[in-house]
């Protein structure tokens, strides 16, 4: 009973919202036939939540959706699946350790006799990959093929599982020229087939290079849709951002001052720094009183460089070296010594929930409490004055860490390095998942730190992290740094631009 | 009346066990005549020390949420070695190495602290889980202890093992107060000392603690070495007090050390007990071992109700943690 002239995936009206918190507001979209429809805005504009709506995994929300002009309301992913929607996620779903064919065939393998049939199943992945152009061995172990290759190759199991409309999410972020070049011939090869793309990326350029059409989303709105060939970079910035309609949106859409401080000793060098595929050849000084921003993109390699800087991930070439010594790290007591401190992106990762707050704030710098037996009442009264100057809630520093509120979480986790300043701070995603009021607590904290002569290293994702607390800004994509921002001013869009 | 409720679930872990020894000793005080006396209590004290010796060394790996199976056969192979450097009488044929008895003493040290540290090369520098290294180690104890006694078993050991053993002090056995300062030394280590948080702490959290730039591989590395070294005395106190060193004579206290351990409250999952539990867990034990034979009671039923009670401390062990992670995810 399905409709021909019917738009395969179309959208009414949908909003959605979290704990009171409007994520999509009123949206509408269609998606047509053999069409490649990019999605684009920042993070937090409600792309994700969309996206999540239509591969069933959210399930309450308002508003119509329509699949071959059926209303559909998906219970589940496997509902989704059902009605012929696949997504490609930016961490692939592969099994390693499977064979090509295995993947392609997940779930379910051609049986005969109530053995798997392998030649079945190495012919018919064959035969299904080759008519998408993908040439691979389909005995080859998928985990010793290069991610590009894996990534087509889990395309190929959603579109071979019965999908007629494909999700991409971030396909390109951790793809070379070439491997974006490969994977937009497969993608055009879908399209001919008559199927249909939703390709969801910060990449601009790719997204204009692969679209038919661009929608651009904003605070849960749809602002824009587009035909790609009648937009360009700098205007599809300019509406993600809102630059010129609303004015009091975003308080860095407008130019920023930046303030290198070229004459201070230099407290970190980074010199050619790379590790396996996560990122390469990267160089930079962090200086005393200096905030280092680094931005780019989900998967440029901000997070292993992060970890690298602190002797959490071995970096294979290129070195270290704080006051001009260059580091060894083997572990994380290595870096702590070498006077680096390091907050994690996750909170989780970084605190003890089960323990009292002043045990958690006391951790790091117990060697300098007392070198072989602990002193309690000196951790607590030194926790009780981070408690004082953070306003931590309640201002009890016998409470479990686990039932304070996630601001005050976040606030801990940064009082552990204050007791005795290190020399280098480095902070991956400090702001992540805060409300504003905990955002500015954690930049006024910063800032007191730079002003007393640390140098900071604060990597994020998100500009407005990086423009609230960056004295320099450096760009990173795909593993590299592409650009820096050293003086002058800086905007969200110059920004992103760049990356 | 719900501060009453939440205090009963935080302290499930120190409480369950606590009940179980009470209800125990009640049990068999009323059962059996034998059992409620000054020299049954002196006894029991006695039966679970060298349990007890290895069982300290264990509490330190199990609060890092690791395992150390090959505590018996180091106990085993190092109370060999002890035998191997001491005179033996002219009847036993081993073709061993007679010492002086402290160098014995320090030869049998050194080899437990070598195995150990061989554990925890394996564990912190190759990576191989403990539960798989401790097995291979447990393999490689045995081998030794074969390979030194070939069958054979020795009696002799330096004096002071055999007075530490076997000897008495004012009517008081020696090896109940050598077990007592391994209590003391391990509660005071683990309470007190900066090391001893780090191992809450590893156990607790242990990216957390990478993070917060706690060396998280030596300390595994060290609680794996102490473990080992707990065990090798344990070792030469059991070869004393049995009055023999001969191969598979510790089988049974890999299983009794990790269940007082366990039973006590000292969570499987790491950061939660201490040496208080394993006291406890020492207790419930021996007093169930020892009670076991004061009443009239099957003695291959005896095996068996080890086992329930063993069952039981695991279940309360593991929803004891699950309580916990439920309401850490509903407040925070």
């Amino acid at each position: 009973m399905t409709d021909e002239a019917a738009p395969p995936l179309e959208i009414h009206g949908i909003s959605k919202s979290f704990g009171g918190v409007a994520a999509l507001r009123d949206v509408d979209l269609v998606l047509r036939r053999g069409e490649i429809h990019g999605l684009v805005g920042e993070n937090g504009a409600g792309k994700s939540t969309l996206m999540k709506i239509i591969a069933g995994v959210h399930s309450q929300y308002d508003g119509r959706m329509t699949i071959d002009g059926q209303r559909v309301h998906f219970r589940s992913a496997r509902d989704a699946l059902a009605a012929g929607i696949g997504m490609v996620h930016q961490e692939l779903s592969v099994v390693p350790d499977l064979t090509v064919a295995e993947n392609v065939y997940l779930g379910h393998q051609p049986m005969c006799a109530g053995f798997v049939d392998w030649r079945a199943m190495f012919e018919g992945a064959h035969e299904h990959l080759a008519s998408l152009g993908i040439d691979v061995d389909p005995r080859a172990r998928m985990g010793a093929l290069a991610i590009g290759l894996q990534q087509l190759i889990e395309l190929a199991r959603v579109l071979f599982s019965g999908a007629r409309i494909v999700i991409l999410d971030e396909p390109t972020s951790a793809l070379s020229p070439p491997e974006v070049h490969r994977l937009f011939e497969v993608l055009r090869g879908v399209r001919a087939s008559g199927r249909s793309i939703i390709f969801i990326s910060h990449f601009l350029d790719d997204v204009l290079a692969i679209s038919d059409t661009v929608t651009i989303f904003r605070n849960g709105r749809r602002i824009a849709t587009e035909r790609a060939d009648r937009i360009d970079k700098g205007w599809v910035i300019e509406s993600m951002i809102g630059r010129g309609h609303e004015e009091l949106e975003g308080t860095y859409t407008h130019a920023i001052p930046l303030s290198s401080k070229p004459s201070a000793p230099v407290v970190m060098a980074v010199r050619g720094l790379g590790a396996g595929r996560a990122f390469t050849d990267v160089s930079f000084d962090v200086r005393a009183g200096e905030v280092l921003g680094i931005y780019g993109f989900m998967g440029c390699g901000l997070v292993e460089l992060a970890r690298a800087l602190f002797g959490k991930l071995r970096s294979d070439t290129g070195t270290l070296s704080t006051d001009g010594r260059v580091l060894r790290l083997r572990s994380t007591s290595d870096a702590r010594r070498a006077g680096i401190a390091f907050v994690p992106e996750s909170r989780r990762s970084m605190l003890f929930y089960g323990e009292p707050v002043y045990k958690n704030m006391s951790i790091s710098v117990l060697g300098r409490i007392g070198r072989m037996w602990l002193r309690p009442s000196v951790e607590r009264d030194m926790a009780r004055r981070h408690v004082e100057a953070l306003s931590i809630r309640p201002p009890l520093v016998d409470t479990l860490l686990g039932s304070l509120s996630g601001g005050n979480q976040q606030k801990v986790a940064l009082a552990k390095w204050l007791t005795w300043p290190p020399k280098m701070l480095v902070l991956s995603e400090p702001t992540r998942g805060m409300d504003v009021g905990a955002k500015e607590d954690v930049v006024r904290i910063v800032k007191g730190l730079r002003d007393q002569g640390l140098g900071v290293v604060v990597l994020s994702t998100e500009p407005e992290t990086v423009l609230s607390l960056a004295d320099r800004i450096l760009v990173m994509k795909k593993g590299r740094v592409v650009h820096e921002f050293a003086d002058g001013m800086v905007s969200k869009d110059r920004l992103l631009e760049a990356a | 009346m719900t501060k009453v409720g939440a205090f009963v679930r935080n302290q499930m872990r120190n409480i369950a066990p606590f009940a179980t020894l009470i209800v125990l000793l009640v049990f068999f005080g009323a059962a059996s005549r034998s059992f409620a006396s000054l020299d049954n209590a002196a006894n029991i004290l006695t039966q679970i020390s060298v349990t007890g010796v290895i069982a300290v060394g264990l509490t330190f790996v199990i609060l890092c949420a690791e395992i150390d199976l090959s505590v018996a056969a180091i106990a085993n192979a190092t109370g060999i070695a002890v035998a191997y450097f001491t005179l033996q009488e002219s009847y036993v044929n081993i073709a061993n190495v007679p010492l002086p008895g402290a160098a014995a003493i320090v030869l049998a040290l050194a080899a437990c602290t070598f195995l150990g540290l061989v554990n925890a090369v394996g564990i912190t520098v190759v990576g191989i889980p403990s539960f798989i290294m401790t097995l291979a180690m447990m393999q490689i104890g045995a081998g030794i202890s074969a390979l030194l006694v070939r069958g054979q078993i020795a009696y002799a050991v330096p004096d002071l093992v055999t007075t530490m053993g076997a000897g008495r002090v004012g009517g008081m056995p020696w090896i109940v107060l050598v077990l007592g300062l391994f209590l003391l030394a391990g509660h005071i280590v683990l309470t007190y000392t900066r090391f001893g948080r780090y191992v809450y702490m590893v156990g607790g959290n242990r990216e957390a603690a990478e993070y917060s730039g706690v060396n998280v591989k030596f300390v595994l590395g060290a609680v794996i070495v102490i473990s080992a070294v707990c065990s090798g005395v344990a070792g030469m106190l059991g070869v004393a007090h049995f009055g023999s060193a001969q191969q598979n004579e510790f089988d049974g206290y890999l299983l009794d050390a990790i269940a007082a351990v366990v039973v006590g409250g000292t969570s499987l999952f790491g950061g939660r007990g201490g040496i208080g539990n394993t006291i406890i867990g020492l207790l419930i034990l021996g007093v169930l071992n020892n009670g076991l034979d004061h009443v009239e009671i099957d003695s291959f039923l005896k095996i068996l109700i080890r086992g329930l009670i063993l069952l039981g401390a695991l279940i309360i062990n593991v929803y004891v943690q699950s309580v916990r992670d439920a309401e850490r995810t509903g407040s925070g």
